[in-house]
C-alpha cells in the first residue's frame, strides 16, 4: 500500500479547510435570510413539521416550502412558534448581559417596531430583532452597499461614519456600519427599499406576440439588425424580463417569451434615493467623488431581486435571454453606465440624444449585453434601453404611449404621467406634442414631512369627518404617513372646508393641521407650499401644451392619468386643486403603471417596438423653460384650484 | 494559458460556463482542471453533482488502478468540493445541496482512510455529534459534521432526537474523546444538561470532553450545564474540537 507524506495530507487539510470555512460562514450568512432546509427547488429537507410545508405535486417528492423568505422562517418550524420568541427574548438579554451593557433609556425605532437601545449593536441587528429584511450580499462588511438605510433621527447616537459609507449623503448610513454608541438617546431608521403597492399590469395574453428571442430547434435566436444571433441551447423555457425602471420605483415582471405570460411581478424603491430625489440630484451626484455608485446600486439590487425571483420559481437565471427597460433619460443611461451630465445642463439633453440628433445614431433606443452590465441572466443575454423623446421625456413615457396605444388615437387625447417628473403628452397620432416638468418627489413620499410612497400603513384617503379627520391607509395598518393620492385628497378637502386658502394659507394662520392625533401626523404649511410647486410642474405641463396646441380641456376625447398613485386619485380632487384639467369623468382613464406594461408589450414583440419607434419620431418637444411667461403660468399654477384656461388667453 | 476545451469531461466544463463568473477563479478552476485526467475529472463531477454512490465507486477504482490517494484527494475530491464552494457563495445552491456534496466526498474519503492509517496518520480525534432528545433540527449540526470531517476528525453522526443512552453508547464503542450536542429549541436546550449528567452517572465524564452549540445556546448556558465549550457555528466548532483534542493551544 502507498505511503502518505503527513505533511502532504496536513496540506490537503488546510485547502479543504479554507473551501469549507468560507462555506460555513457564507451559510451562517444566508441563514438570516433564507432557510437552511430549503433546496435549491425550494423544497424543503427537514425532518420536522413548518408552517411553510406544502405537499408537492405527484408522489415521493419532497414537501414544497412557500415562504417567502421576507420573514423569519423560524417562526413557523412546528414547536418553535412560541419558544421562539422566549429564545429571543432570553438571546437578547443574554447579549446585553453579555457585554456589560445595559438597555436604553433610548429606543431604536423602525415603522411602528420599537427596542431599547443598546450600545455596540448594529442598525442591522435591530432589523434582524424587527424582522424587517435588509438587502446584503457581502456578509454585512460594507462592500456591497446594499444596505442603505435612512437615519430619520438620532445621528448623534450612533458610531461615526466608516470609510466604507463615504459615498452616502448625510441622512443615510450602511446598516451593518452604524453602531450605537449612546444608548441614552432615540434613533429611528427606514429602510431605503420598500415594495410600494403597484398595479400589476392587466392580463397580457392579448398583447402581440413576436419576441426578438426565438426558437428554431435546440437554439436560442437573438435578432439584431444583423440578423439572428445564437444565444444558447434551448433549456426548457425562454424568459424574458420588462423593467420599469422610475426615478423612485422600479417595477420588474418576467415574461414567458413563448406564451406571452407574465410569471412574476416585483416592484421595489429606487435604491439610488441616497443621491437625492429627483435626477437632477442624482446627475450631481454622479459628478462628485463617487461616481459610479448610482449605476453600481441599480444594478446590485436588479440582480439581488433577479435572484429572489429565480428562487421563488424554481428557475434559473440562464432562460432570462433579453431584458427591456423603459426608464427616464437618466435612469436609462445610470443603468447603462453612461456619462449623465449633459443631461444636468442645457438643453438638457443625453449624449446619446445629441449622437442620434448629430446623425451619428441611428436611433436612441441602447443594447447591450446583459453581462457587460454585470446584470445576471443568461451570459448571452441582451439589454435593450427603450428609445427615448427628448430631453426627460425619456423611455418610460415611450412605455406608456405603447400601452395606451397612442399610434392609433385619432381623437384628441391627453397623457399625464405623474411622477417625481412629470410629462404630459398632447394631440392626436398625426401630431403629437409633449413636455416634461420637475416635479419633484412631493407627491412621492419625498419633502412632504409625513408624506411616503403607497406602502402598506400609507394613508391613501382622507376626509374631514367633524372636527378631525377619517382616512384609510393601505393594507389596512396603522397609518405611519400620506401617499400621494392621500395628499391630493387633503388638500381638495382643505380647501372645500375653507380651512386653506387657494394660496396655501392656513385657516386661522394655523402652521399645522394635525391629522390623526395619537400618531401625531399632521400637515404644515411647508408642507403645503411643497405641494404647491410639485403640482404646478403638473399645472404648467397640461395649460403650456393645450395653449401651443390651441384646444381646451373640453375638447380632450381621452385624458390617459399614469403614474404609481394615478389610479388611486380621487378625479374630482385632482380637478378641484388644479392637478389635472377639467375633463368630463367619463373620459378619463387611470392607467396606473402603464410603463411596465409597455415595457413588457415591448419586450414580447418586435412589430411594436417598430411601430413606436416610428411614432416617436414624429413627436414634437417643447421646452417649458424657454415658454415666454413659464413663470407666471407657474405662479398661477401654485395656487390650489381648478384651471381655468381663459385666464391664460 | 489553459483553455476550457482543454477540460475533457463535459458537465465539469458546463459548470464551469454556467456557474463561474468571477474571471480570476474561472482562470483558477480551468488551470487546476485542465490538467486533471478524465478519471479524475468524474470524480469531481460525481462530488459536484452530490452522487455519494458514484464516488465510492470511481474512487475506488481510481486506488485499485494505482493512482495514488493524494491525486485524487486533489484532482477529484477537493477540486469537486472548490466548485461546490463557489456555487454556495453565489447562491446557486443551498445548504442541502452542499450537504449531499459533502456526503459524496467522504464516500471517497472512506477508501483513503485506511491508506492515511497505514501510513501512520490517525484522525486528529474522534467526535461523536447529534442533536438532544426532542429536537428534530440538524442542518447547524450537519455543517459542523462536514466542517469537521474536513479537518481531519473522524465523526460518528448520531442523527437527530439522540437520548443520553445513545450517547452514552456510542463512547463507549467508539472510545470517542470529544462530544459535540446541539439543540434548536428552548425546550429541549435542557436535555444537553441532562446527558451531561448521565455521563457523570456512568461514570464517563472524565473520559470526554462536552462542545455545545445551537441558537438559542449560549456561552453562559453552556457553562452552566457544565459542558467544557460552547461553538456559535461549525468554523468555531473546529477551532474548540481542536483545542479539546490538544492539537492547539
Amino acid at each position: 500500500m502507498e505511503k502518505i507524506e503527513p505533511a502532504e495530507y496536513e496540506q490537503r487539510l488546510n485547502k479543504l479547510g479554507e473551501i469549507f470555512s468560507n462555506i460555513a460562514r457564507h451559510a451562517d450568512h444566508q441563514a438570516l435570510m433564507r432557510c437552511p432546509y430549503k433546496n435549491r427547488h425550494n423544497e424543503c429537507t427537514a425532518q420536522f413539521g413548518c408552517r411553510f410545508q406544502k405537499k408537492p405535486q405527484g408522489d415521493g417528492k419532497l414537501l414544497l416550502c412557500t415562504s417567502d423568505d421576507k420573514l423569519d422562517y423560524r417562526n413557523a418550524w412546528e414547536a418553535g412558534a412560541e419558544d421562539y420568541e422566549r429564545m429571543r427574548e432570553n438571546l437578547r438579554s443574554q447579549s446585553g448581559a453579555g457585554s456589560g451593557q445595559t438597555a436604553g433609556p433610548g429606543n431604536i425605532n423602525h415603522a411602528a417596531a420599537e427596542a431599547p437601545s443598546l450600545v455596540g449593536k448594529t442598525i442591522f441587528d435591530f432589523a434582524d430583532e424587527f424582522q424587517v429584511r435588509v438587502p446584503t450580499s457581502c456578509g454585512r462588511t460594507g462592500v456591497c452597499h446594499e444596505c442603505i438605510v435612512e437615519i430619520k433621527r438620532g445621528h448623534m447616537a450612533l458610531n461615526e461614519r466608516t470609510e466604507a459609507e463615504g459615498f452616502l449623503g448625510s441622512d443615510y448610513r450602511l446598516a451593518c456600519q452604524a453602531v450605537v454608541t449612546d444608548a441614552a438617546q432615540d434613533v429611528e431608521f427606514a429602510l431605503l427599499r420598500r415594495n410600494p403597492r403597484i398595479l400589476l399590469p392587466g392580463d397580457s395574453t392579448t398583447d402581440q406576440l413576436d419576441p426578438l428571442v426565438t426558437r428554431q430547434g435546440d437554439l436560442v435566436l437573438y435578432r439584431d439588425s444583423d440578423g439572428d444571433q445564437p444565444l444558447d441551447q434551448y433549456r426548457g423555457q425562454m424568459y424574458g424580463l420588462a423593467i420599469d425602471l422610475g426615478t423612485t420605483t422600479v417595477v420588474l415582471e418576467l415574461v414567458d417569451l413563448e406564451t406571452g405570460r407574465s410569471l412574476y411581478v416585483a416592484s421595489f424603491e429606487n435604491p439610488q434615493r441616497f443621491g437625492g430625489s429627483d435626477v437632477m440630484n442624482r446627475i450631481s451626484y454622479d459628478a462628485g467623488p463617487y461616481a459610479g455608485e448610482m449605476h453600481r446600486s441599480i444594478i446590485n439590487t436588479l440582480n439581488t431581486e433577479i435572484q429572489q425571483m429565480c428562487a421563488a420559481l424554481g428557475i434559473e437565471r440562464h432562460v432570462i435571454y433579453e431584458i427591456v427597460v423603459a426608464g427616464n433619460s437618466t435612469m436609462r443611461e445610470l443603468l447603462f453606465n453612461l456619462d449623465v451630465q449633459s443631461i444636468g445642463q442645457k438643453p438638457y439633453k443625453s449624449l446619446v440624444e445629441h449622437e442620434y440628433l448629430a446623425g451619428k445614431r441611428g436611433s436612441t433606443a441602447l443594447l447591450e449585453f446583459a453581462r457587460k452590465l454585470r446584470i445576471r441572466a443568461n451570459k448571452n443575454a441582451r439589454i435593450w434601453g427603450a428609445p427615448l423623446i427628448a430631453s426627460h421625456v425619456g423611455g418610460d413615457i415611450v412605455a406608456d404611449l405603447v400601452a395606451i396605444d397612442a399610434a392609433s388615437h385619432d381623437e384628441l387625447m391627453m397623457l399625464v404621467d405623474v411622477g417625481t417628473n412629470t410629462e404630459v403628452v398632447l394631440g392626436t397620432k398625426d401630431h403629437l406634442v409633449t413636455a416634461s416638468c420637475p416635479a419633484g418627489p412631493a407627491f412621492e413620499g419625498g419633502l412632504v414631512t409625513y408624506g411616503m410612497p403607497g406602502c402598506d400603513g400609507a394613508i391613501e384617503s382622507i376626509w374631514r369627518a367633524g372636527d378631525g379627520f377619517d382616512y384609510r391607509t393601505i393594507g389596512d395598518v396603522p397609518p405611519s404617513g400620506i401617499c400621494g393620492s392621500g395628499l391630493i385628497q387633503l388638500m381638495a378637502e382643505l380647501r372645500r372646508h375653507e380651512m386653506m386658502t387657494p394660496k396655501g394659507v392656513f385657516a386661522n394662520k394655523a402652521r399645522e393641521f394635525l391629522l390623526v392625533p395619537d400618531r401625531e401626523i399632521s400637515i404644515s404649511r411647508q408642507d403645503a407650499s411643497h405641494l404647491a410647486q410639485a403640482k404646478a410642474a403638473s399645472y404648467c405641463g397640461q395649460v403650456i401644451l393645450m395653449r401651443y396646441l390651441g384646444v381646451q380641456p373640453q375638447d380632450i376625447q381621452h385624458l390617459y392619468l399614469a403614474g404609481g398613485f394615478a389610479n388611486y386619485v380621487q378625479t374630482e380632487d385632482a380637478i378641484e386643486i388644479g392637478f389635472m384639467a377639467p375633463v368630463h369623468d367619463d373620459r378619463i382613464v387611470k392607467v396606473g403603471n402603464a410603463a411596465a406594461r409597455g415595457a413588457r408589450q415591448m419586450l414580447v414583440s418586435r412589430s411594436t417596438r417598430d411601430r413606436i419607434a416610428q411614432l416617436i419620431s414624429t413627436i414634437e418637444h417643447v421646452e417649458l423653460e424657454t415658454t415666454s411667461d413659464f413663470f407666471e403660468i407657474f405662479v398661477e399654477g401654485c395656487q390650489f384650484k381648478p384651471m381655468d384656461l381663459e385666464k391664460l388667453g | 494559458m489553459a483553455d476550457i476545451t482543454d477540460i475533457q469531461n463535459e458537465f465539469i466544463r458546463q459548470e464551469i460556463e454556467e456557474y463561474i463568473e468571477r474571471v480570476d477563479e474561472r482562470e483558477k478552476i480551468i488551470a487546476l482542471y485542465s490538467k486533471t485526467s478524465p478519471d479524475m475529472q468524474d470524480i469531481a463531477a460525481a462530488i459536484i453533482d452530490g452522487q455519494h454512490e458514484t464516488s465510492d465507486e470511481l474512487t475506488k477504482t481510481g486506488l485499485d488502478a494505482g493512482i495514488s490517494a493524494l491525486q485524487i484527494m486533489d484532482d477529484g475530491l477537493i477540486a469537486g468540493m472548490a466548485i461546490v464552494g463557489i456555487k454556495f457563495r453565489e447562491n446557486f445552491i443551498f445548504v442541502p445541496e452542499v450537504l449531499a456534496c459533502a456526503r459524496a466526498m467522504k464516500a471517497g474519503m472512506k477508501h483513503i482512510e485506511p491508506i492515511l492509517s497505514a501510513s501512520g496518520i490517525e484522525p486528529v480525534g474522534k467526535v461523536i455529534m447529534g442533536t438532544v432528545k426532542g429536537d428534530l433540527h440538524d442542518i447547524g449540526k450537519n455543517l459542523c459534521i462536514m466542517m469537521l470531517r474536513g479537518s481531519g476528525f473522524e465523526v460518528i453522526d448520531l442523527g437527530v432526537d439522540t437520548s443520553a443512552d445513545d450517547f452514552i453508547e456510542a463512547v463507549e464503542e467508539h472510545e470517542a474523546n470529544i462530544v459535540g450536542m446541539s439543540a434548536l429549541l428552548t425546550t429541549t436546550m435542557p436535555n444537553m444538561g441532562r446527558t451531561i449528567e448521565a455521563f457523570i452517572d456512568a461514570d464517563l465524564r472524565d473520559d470526554v470532553k462536552v462542545m455545545v452549540g445551537g441558537a438559542p445556546v449560549t456561552p453562559e448556558f453552556a457553562d452552566d450545564m457544565g459542558a467544557d465549550a460552547y461553538g456559535a457555528n461549525a468554523v468555531e466548532c473546529v477551532d474548540i474540537a481542536k483545542r479539546l483534542s490538544g492539537v492547539t493551544a
